[in-house]
């Protein structure tokens, strides 16, 4: 093997350890991608079939249309499916919060990159129940929180650091997930980085990348599945024509903001309602099942929807307003009332509903609008569709990849542009990252803050600062300090508690100025001063304000003095974390 | 696993021949369509089964339905039903259950699971042929650009003339809607709401000044050939047989041909049920149905023998382009939903008759 003599050992050594990281990679992403790609399908198939059985799809609901209990089905169906999912919540997620797409990027994003399996399995479950009896939810979010899950568990027990192949592993489950399910591999990459890990670093786009292909290759070759959703029309776009293009994307953030409120509205207004949890999510399918006698659209993912928003005359206006409304309300519903499921599918119909309600008001102005419906449908569609999910690259990924067609590409980039623009000044920069907020996580300040935050200031508490004692003479302690080489001193009580801080300017100041013989009161007490338990985030942030060069660390509860942080410790703390996440986010 | 599975299918070959070697009844009474297609048949296995078994083959009219099985009355051992009767006979109780390891293998081996096109095995029997609704064209109306897609169907200003279409709902609703750019797998689902059949109705009042309606199948091709219609729906076999064998300048566009397979079930009446389904393995075998391909254009159910057609054995000519099975032809083709049609007849005939009373008032 060795061909340049002496360094012939080392090469080998070197080759063999890339053989053993590149296989390792192709592992990771083979066994994440194909246990991902096969639980997305079942996940999607086994809502099919669920939604055939259940008098759902309007194949099934044609194919009973003789029968007499129909109508009485359309509603028990819902309810009785929202009754299972009030009990699986209740009695398998644990602390009867199912877990989405929010708590992937979090586990992603604060690094320590674990999603509970039996969390991970209980929400694929609710939610398969809430999309199989016909919740106006989404799919899609159960399913990246699926492939995040099998991709944690790989993570997990692999040798080496676990932590970050943890991550990876995250990235690879959704990746393959993303891909199965509309067999568009190169959005599914793109999803992984841009929602959940985001950053992109050569280690983890590699595994990601195989994890992708194999989601694809399962999908296509292997169980020959279409896409869920295709466009066969070829389309092409005039000048002129981008502009509404624009008014879409703005209009189409707009929507995607009124849906997120009316999501968030709809679970405080549940919260108020003085029945059991249990019950709730029943009571929502069987208002949902009463609307859907009436307008049996809002049933479901609406893939029917989807497919007649793009056709020219399927819907008139009015239709389209009606429907637009109706959906988005049934969608908060559900969700506010604990059916289990995602939003991306409901913010596809719910945007294709408005480009299409949009292109068929310019119609009668624009009369050349009128063959361009599809185009506006799948305009609003990602527009409001990248707004809530916050991933504008993906979805403009996405549209390629299942339309192949480069003028519409071009379109919806537009729209998806303008759109994230408006909503992420008025709103935020996704739904998730909202939800993630409201549990004090705010990625807006970056990755580093999340780490930070997880990293305890323990190992960084010194003992070494110089006491002071109550009754102790000014001169004596000036000399401790100057002999010490020390800026300033801890005044503790006999019982250990901290009283206060005494710099060496102020000790000097006070003996000259105001002649103090004993430090008693001379001392500050530091209102920077840190728990045992918090986090370098928050030492920082302390650190900012705090009298002299230590900050003191009290015990976990009281007032005792455990030690102290050097303002240069925590620098050295701060500038650390950056590197080893520059590391990972750089490393091949 | 391979041992025993093929211990247990040598046993259903006793099984089965032990009976007819026992106690051989005389003759089966299959039940089949007559004409040109019962004359291809019995070439391609009717004979050659008497020939290897010593039974004789009596061939019964049947035009459809399931209530001559419902009946009862005429003794049939065998029935060749379109899948959609086949399969409400089969839940009604009207055809006994076939028994594992019927089938044949393909001569390389192949199991009949993977070589049969989809959907073609159900419970009672399995599909043999696949028959299509396909539109054909007279070539000598279009001299410049020809149609070739569903969607033309619909566009008498880019390709002027009558149209002559069957009198019933099937196939022109799929193209309908097709024609909207609706992808194949999608089409009954969209059908199944109100919006998917208004849709599909607007289509049809677009050229409803144009249509001729027929229901005899040579009627369509009779219009076609005396030029009073330049488009007309049809079987392909019938369209072929104008075409090729009788040389008309006829055409058939296979963008969107409507396939329909046709299905052996044994009746639960029969009383030789084991030389029964002992045909039916005879006449479901890859060569039995390559066979069977050189005299008439249906195209087998079994991949294996889709493989092997060859000419047709009158005229020599390829049969291979003329298959509603060719790969080419299957891109675009739509399976007819046998179950919802079966489920839906009363309600679509209903629609579909106010329709066309719509237009004569």
């Amino acid at each position: 093997m060795s061909t340049v003599g002496d360094s012939g050992a080392v090469t080998a050594g070197r080759l063999w350890s890339v053989v053993r990281g590149a296989a390792a990679v192709i592992a990771l992403g083979l066994g994440v991608g194909t246990l991902a790609a096969l639980a997305a399908d079942a996940f999607v198939y086994g809502i099919l079939w669920l939604n055939d059985w259940l008098w759902i799809s309007p194949r099934s609901r044609m194919m009973a249309g003789d029968w007499a209990w129909l109508a009485a089905a359309t509603v028990a169906v819902p309810a009785a499916g929202g009754l299972l999912v009030g009990l699986l919540t209740r009695y398998l997620v644990p602390d009867r919060e199912p877990q989405g797409p929010a708590d992937v990027i979090e586990a992603a994003q604060r690094g320590h990159g674990r999603v509970p399996p039996k969390g991970g399995l209980a929400t694929a479950a609710a939610a398969l129940v809430s999309l199989g009896s016909g919740a106006s939810v989404g799919q899609y979010g159960p399913l990246v929180h699926l492939g995040a899950t099998i991709g944690s568990l790989f993570g997990r027990f692999s040798r080496g650091a676990p932590e970050t192949l943890s991550c990876i592993g995250i990235g690879c489950g959704v990746a393959a997930a993303i891909a199965t399910a509309f067999n568009a591999p190169i959005a599914g990459i793109l999803f992984a980085h841009e929602v959940v890990l985001r950053h992109y670093s050569l280690r983890a786009f590699a595994p990601i990348t195989v994890a992708s292909t194999m989601g694809y290759v399962i999908a296509t070759v292997v169980l020959e599945r279409e896409p869920l959703f295709r466009v066969e029309d070829a389309i092409t776009v005039a000048a002129w024509e981008y502009l509404p293009f624009i008014g879409i994307g703005v209009g189409g953030a707009l929507v995607a903001i009124a849906f997120m409120r009316s999501v968030i509205a709809a679970e405080s207004a549940a919260a108020r309602v003085p029945v059991p949890e249990v019950v709730k999510p029943a009571m929502a399918g069987a208002v949902l099942g009463m609307v859907a006698l009436w307008l049996p659209d809002v049933l479901g993912i609406g893939k029917e929807v989807l497919r007649f928003s793009i056709i020219p005359g399927a819907f008139g206006s009015a239709e389209l307003a009606l429907l637009l409304v109706a959906k988005l309300a049934m969608t908060a519903l559900c969700l506010g009332f604990g059916f289990v499921g995602g939003v991306f599918s409901p913010a596809l119909v719910i945007g294709a509903l408005f480009g299409a309600l949009v292109a068929s008001l310019l119609g009668p102005v624009l009369p050349e609008v009128g063959n361009l419906v599809a185009v506006f449908a799948i305009c609003g569609m990602a527009a409001v569709t990248s707004s809530v999910i916050g991933a504008p690259i993906s979805t403009i990924l996405i549209v390629f990849e299942l339309t192949r067609n480069y003028d519409l590409t071009t379109a919806v980039m537009i729209s998806v542009v303008f759109a994230n623009l408006v909503s992420y000044r008025l709103y935020g920069r996704s739904m998730f990252d909202k939800v993630l907020q409201a549990r004090d996580v705010d990625l807006s300040l970056g990755r580093d803050q999340l780490v930070l935050d997880r990293m305890p200031i323990a190992p960084y508490v010194s003992e070494d600062y110089v006491v002071a004692r109550r009754g102790e003479r000014c001169e004596e302690l000036r000399d401790r300090l100057l002999e010490a080489d020390a800026g300033e001193a801890q005044l503790v009580a006999p019982n250990g508690d901290y009283l206060g801080t005494i710099t060496l300017g102020r000790l000097l100041r006070k003996m000259e100025r105001d002649g103090q013989r004993t430090v008693d009161r001379i001392a500050v007490y530091d209102r920077a001063a840190l728990r045992e338990n918090a986090s370098i985030r928050k030492a920082l942030t302390r650190a900012e304000r705090n009298i002299g060069a230590l900050v003191p660390v009290l015990a976990r509860e009281g007032r005792r003095l455990v030690g102290v942080v050097d303002q240069s410790t925590l620098v050295r703390a701060y500038r650390e974390t950056l590197h080893s996440i520059r590391s990972e986010e750089h490393a091949a | 696993m391979n041992r025993r599975c093929r211990a247990g299918r040598l046993l259903v070959m006793v099984l089965l021949c032990a009976p007819a070697a026992v106690a051989a009844p005389d003759s089966l009474t299959v039940a089949t369509w007559g004409g040109a297609y019962e004359a291809s048949q019995r070439k391609a296995y009717f004979a050659p089964f008497t020939a290897a078994t010593g039974i004789d083959i009596e061939t019964a009219g049947y035009r459809g339905g399931v209530e001559p099985l419902a009946r009862n009355a005429d003794r049939w051992d065998v029935v060749d039903m379109t899948m959609a009767d086949h399969r409400r006979a089969c839940a009604g109780g009207l055809l006994q259950p076939m028994p594992d390891g019927v089938l044949a293998d393909a001569p390389d081996g192949t199991p009949p699971r993977q070589d049969f096109l989809p959907g073609s095995l159900t419970r009672c029997g399995v599909a043999h042929i696949v028959f299509s609704t396909v539109i054909a064209f007279d070539k000598r109306a279009f001299p410049g650009a020809r149609p070739y897609r569903v969607g033309h169907l619909f566009e008498p200003d880019l390709y002027p003339g009558k149209r002559a279409l069957q009198q019933r709902p099937d196939a022109i609703l799929e193209w309908a809607l097709r024609s909207y750019g609706v992808p194949v797998a999608d089409l009954y689902g969209l059908l199944s709401t109100e919006r998917g059949l208004r849709l599909a109705f607007r289509r049809l009042e677009q050229i409803r000044e144009q249509i001729v309606w027929w229901r005899d199948p040579a009627e369509a091709v009779r219009l076609l050939v005396e030029q009073e219609v330049t488009m007309a729906s049809g079987y392909n076999g019938r369209f072929f047989d104008a075409a090729v064998v009788r040389g008309q300048p006829l055409e058939i566009i296979w963008d969107g041909q409507v396939y329909e397979l046709e299905a052996w079930g044994v009746p639960s009446g029969s009383d030789a049920a084991a030389a029964a389904w002992q045909f039916v393995r005879f006449a479901t075998r890859t060569e039995s149905l390559a066979r069977q391909a050189t005299w008439i254009a249906y195209g087998p159910a079994r991949r294996s023998a889709a493989r092997q057609v060859a000419e047709h054995a009158a005229t020599g000519v390829a049969m291979q382009p003329h298959m509603p099975t060719t790969e080419a032809h299957l891109e675009t083709a739509i399976r007819k939903d046998a179950d919802w049609y079966a489920r839906t007849r009363g309600r679509l005939d209903e629609r579909f008759n106010a329709w066309l009373a719509a237009g004569t008032r």
